[in-house]
């Protein structure tokens, strides 16, 4: 007995030695982990000799690959631009916004920063403006349309590193087996469903995700449809409008008719996307990554159309875009400098199409659509959807609150509210 | 401990050199960044979390002017009582099954260690997974066994979600009542039952005069700190619902992360934070009061 | 002769019911396990299936290799056992002391000092995340495993100090008096006389310490950046993507997690009761 506790507290107290050496050790091995905080004080004091320019970036993990890919480019990057050290930190979506604010919050914001909501920075006159950290030759490349959904107060605040957009997907051969073809209005999809129930009561025939992850993208898919919307043209909130509220009556119409997912407040999309690869789910909205997805799953055989719109009313597709953009830390013209190189070497042709089709994503510059269209000819149809898409107001101060609020609504109805008083409630809250 | 001897300044000083590692060791790690709490709970924070001055109560009278506020008050409440009072019932009837002599006795006690050694993101995604209802492992298990045909929706109400997560909450936590339970049992001395049934006693009453008065006192300290981790416990209910939906399964820590990094207000974040712990801390006072001040004389 | 054989029944009933109990309660706790095991020898395909089966149909022992390959298991393993070891170390350097003088000396502020020890715990991690990551920039602590170590160790102390202070108690003092009165002073006292009879309290405590520092995921999320520095709650996140997430490999790494502790565990198991007896009873 004694023996044992002996061993284990000789063992916990190795084991703590070797925990305070290893510590040492990473920035041995590895200064690159443990620069950025020992060149703050050394800005101060008289340079070392041949001193490196260190850009910290925090990036947002869309794959699997995505941080292997970012290690190849720190290399490749760091091997041609000698004087500039790059730290790239990769972190999940469902923990970026923790560790963002966190760093943000103790004043230690990263130089770039690869994430999809800017206005909350912007608004804190955390950010510069574009024009300062991108060369002429990469701003040129970028859509304008893309541009647009960055800019406060006439400057643009952040530049897209991509985009996507949503589209109908459905399962053809289950459409054929019950008889119907692709629905183009909202009367013709519920005449779908209700087909696709009566041929197969197992299956359900339209997916619906209203989560707190993405229940603000369902509301969009039949607001939009319907003619309605966050915003009018002139950018005030319009979230009780009639035809908003048409929209949330219907899609939790389609929920009680029981023609969906039976959970919809906790099947996310991607609940519904291994459900539709797998056959389960017969028509669902989502993002282009679908379909390298059921390919890569058992290859079930879907078709793509667009979004079904309230009878002959304008339709538009949900597009979706995640920026890139740099903190004001207080640039010397060569940190700067450095910055530029970074944003550079990553919007250059070959590693930005390679990077985009890799994720799986559209391109949001012109010279990349061209790349990414000629590896994959599935891309081009995609690109024109994400023509004409609509974007979430994002730049917008109470956007987060607007985000949070519609999918608060939709909740709410389908456990019985009202639409019209939840959605007047919620405009009284945002705009009153 | 001679205490009739006169105390020097140094054997007045000596108890504080031994606590002293353990104060500073807290007071750096811990309560300083309480401390930052309560300032944003007082200070008006920008969306991006930058502190922009004073704001009286500002954040707490938002908070609870709140509709959501209320309910989510309510729901904590019940799942620290559902978890705490059923895990506790639950793990010391298992102590007690485990206190016999049996066959196998060392494996089960391993066995039942198991829930504690998980991650609770992992443990309540793979209950998320068993209990989801179109691929979930509890539907497929009893397809095969032949118990039901087709799939059942184990969660049709926002209720039954949150049933599940007090459920999952239960699982998680009976391993440290049992453990902590066992311990008091075995310390028990084999002659009171002797005693009692010599007297006639029966097994409930001996359960109730001699086992349960006897082992109360080592569960007290373990049901305070169990209370106070219930109450805090934040990945069981974010990994199975996110709070969904509206708020029906949210639990004050899940609103006021939503609140601090999906909608952006810390400041209000922070006073949710600190209504919470007001409500611990009187709890935690009562019990100082009753229990502790007993234990000491 | 009737009584002997009601009592003989009664006593075969029993244990009948005893195994049986036991039997369900372990199947029930295995459970969630059993799924997990089999979910990792899936291939995605079929985990999502529609006509999904309990057992695998195509086994796929790859999964748990495929995770050595996909990401440093090996360096996130060592990371979380350094991190997890030496939490202990440094809470049981600061927590014994600290016991002792609240079980062997009378002072005034012990009740406050126990009750500042509980209140340490009132609020939940991800709160304080803001807090903690200013005292380690300030420290020059952040990305790194002693940040981690040290807000760990803090972070049970009130569990070590309080579990420790019970066991010093049950414990008569009068041993190591007689050893004071042999010429040793009082830390040698504790050393040589208190600490060995208190062994089965601290074993417990260890383990504690150990299980909560393995399973700590929301304070290293935040300081950890470098990716060779994570521990494994924090790393085994790269197969949690952004629109896939891989559940064959999230819990065949899990299945991998647990084992440390589980051995460490059972290796222990006989003394981690008896120490919590004295722990529990003066508690």
């Amino acid at each position: 007995m004694k023996k044992l506790i002996a061993l284990l507290l000789a063992l916990v107290m190795v084991i703590g030695l070797v925990a305070c050496g290893n510590n040492e050790a990473p920035a041995a091995d590895a200064p690159e982990a443990e620069a950025p905080k020992a060149d703050a004080p050394a800005a101060d004091a008289p340079a070392a000799s041949d001193e490196k320019v260190t850009v910290t970036m925090i990036a947002a993990q869309y794959g699997n690959e995505t941080a292997d890919w970012w290690v190849g480019f720190e290399e490749k990057f760091e091997a041609a631009n000698n004087g500039i050290d790059l730290v790239v930190d990769v972190v999940s979506w469902n923990d970026i916004y923790t560790v963002v604010n966190t760093r943000i919050a103790n004043g230690e914001a990263p130089d770039l920063l690869n994430i999809d909501v800017f206005a909350d920075y912007q608004a804190d006159g955390l950010l510069l403006p574009a024009e300062d950290w991108v060369s002429e030759e990469t701003y040129a490349k970028f859509f304008p349309s893309f541009l647009e959904q960055s800019i406060v107060d006439d400057v643009v605040w952040a530049v897209p590193d991509l985009a996507s957009a949503r589209a109908l997907y459905y399962n053809a051969d289950i459409l054929e087996a019950a008889g119907v073809e692709v629905p183009t209005t909202w009367e013709e999809l519920k005449t779908v469903c209700e087909a696709i129930k009566a041929y197969d009561a197992e299956i359900y025939p339209w997916g619906v995700d209203m989560t707190t992850d993405e229940g603000q993208a369902c509301f969009a898919y039949y607001a939009w449809n319907n003619g309605g919307g966050f915003v009018d043209e002139e950018g005030n909130w319009t979230l009780n409008s009639a035809e908003n509220v048409e929209a949330v009556n219907y899609i939790v119409g389609l929920v009680k008719d029981g023609l969906t997912n039976t959970d919809p407040t906790t099947e996310t999309r991607y609940d519904l996307q291994e459900m539709f690869a797998s056959g389960k789910v017969a028509m669902m909205i989502g993002p282009n990554q679908i379909s390298k997805y059921c390919e890569a799953n058992g290859g079930i055989n879907y078709g793509i159309a667009s979004l079904p719109t309230n009878g002959d009313k304008a339709g538009a597709s949900v597009g979706v875009m995640d920026r890139i953009m740099c903190f004001d830390n207080g640039y010397t013209d060569a940190e700067m400098a450095a910055v530029t190189a970074v944003v550079d070497a990553f919007y250059d042709d070959e590693p930005y199409a390679e990077w985009v089709l890799m994720e799986d994503f559209l391109p949001a510059t012109s010279s990349g659509n061209e790349l990414c269209a000629q590896a994959n000819p599935g891309m081009a149809a995609w690109i024109d959807v994400i023509g004409s898409a609509k974007f979430y107001p994002a730049a917008k101060a109470e956007w987060a609150d607007v985000k949070l609020g519609v999918i608060d609504v939709l909740q709410q109805v389908l456990l019985g509210e009202d639409a019209q008083t939840m959605l007047d409630d919620l405009q009284a809250d945002i705009a009153g | 401990m001679n205490t009739s001897k006169p105390y020097t300044l140094v054997r007045k000083a000596e108890p504080y050199l031994w606590i002293l590692p353990s104060i500073i060791l807290m007071s750096i790690f811990i309560i300083i960044p309480i401390g930052f709490v309560f300032r944003m709970a007082f200070s008006e924070v920008t969306k991006a979390g930058l502190v922009k001055g004073f704001a009286g109560i500002e954040n707490f009278a938002k908070v609870l002017k709140s509709a959501k506020f209320g309910l989510v008050l309510k729901n904590t409440i019940v799942w620290t009582i559902m978890v705490v009072v059923l895990s506790t019932v639950l793990g010391f009837i298992l102590a007690l099954l485990l206190n016999n002599e049996f066959k196998g006795r060392k494996i089960a006690r391993a066995i039942v260690v198991f829930p504690w050694a998980t991650t609770l993101v992992i443990q309540a995604s793979v209950w998320k997974f068993i209990i989801d209802i179109d691929y979930g492992a509890l539907n497929t298990l009893l397809k095969t066994l032949g118990i039901i045909s087709s799939n059942v929706n184990w969660t049709p109400t926002p209720e039954a979600y949150f049933g599940w997560e007090i459920a999952c909450g239960i699982f998680v936590t009976i391993p440290f009542v049992c453990f902590t339970a066992l311990s008091g049992l075995q310390s028990i001395d084999s002659s009171y039952y002797e005693a009692a049934t010599v007297d006639g006693a029966g097994y409930f009453q001996q359960l109730f005069n001699i086992t349960l008065p006897l082992v109360k006192p080592s569960l007290t300290v373990a049901t305070v700190l169990n209370i106070i981790y219930v109450f805090n416990s934040f990945p069981i209910v974010w990994t199975i619902t996110k709070g969904d939906p509206a708020s029906r399964t949210d639990t004050l820590v899940t609103y006021l992360y939503k609140l601090a990094f999906y909608n952006g207000k810390q400041g209000e974040a922070a006073a949710v934070s600190v209504i919470g712990f007001l409500i611990l801390l009187v709890c935690a006072s009562v019990y100082m009061v009753s229990t502790l001040k007993k234990g000491e004389d | 002769m009737n009584d002997n054989i009601r009592v003989n029944w009664q006593k075969l009933l029993s244990r009948i019911v005893l195994y049986f109990v036991v039997a369900l309660v372990c199947i029930t706790i295995l459970y969630p396990y059993f799924v997990m095991l089999l979910t990792a020898l899936k291939s995605r395909t079929e985990i999502f299936s529609i006509n999904g089966t309990v057992f695998p149909i195509d086994v796929m022992w790859s999964n748990f290799a495929d995770i050595w390959k996909k990401a440093p298991m090996a360096q996130y393993m060592l990371n979380s056992i350094i991190i997890a070891g030496g939490s202990t170390a440094i809470a049981m350097v600061c927590g014994i002391p600290a016991a002792y003088a609240l079980a062997r000396m009378k002072f005034k502020g012990q009740t406050a000092f126990l009750g500042f020890i509980i209140v340490s715990q009132m609020f939940a991690p991800v709160v304080l995340l803001i807090g903690i990551y200013k005292v380690m920039q300030v420290m020059g602590l952040t990305n790194s495993l002693l940040g981690l170590i040290f807000i760990n160790a803090a972070f049970n102390q009130a569990f070590t100090i309080w579990l420790l202070r019970g066991t010093f108690m049950s414990i008569s003092a009068e041993m190591e008096q007689a050893a004071t009165i042999d010429g040793c002073n009082r830390i040698q006292a504790m050393f040589k006389v208190l600490l060995p009879v208190a062994a089965p309290g601290i074993v417990t405590t260890l383990i504690f310490i150990f299980i909560n520092a393995w399973n700590e995921y929301t304070v290293a999320l935040c300081l950890i950046s470098t990716d060779t520095i994570k521990p494994l709650t924090v790393g085994i996140n790269i197969f949690n993507g952004y629109n896939i997430i891989e559940w064959q490999y999230l819990f065949a790494a899990s299945i991998f997690a647990i084992i440390p502790v589980v051995i460490l565990f059972m290796s222990i198991e006989k003394n981690l009761t008896s120490g919590l007896t004295a722990g529990g009873v003066k508690g």
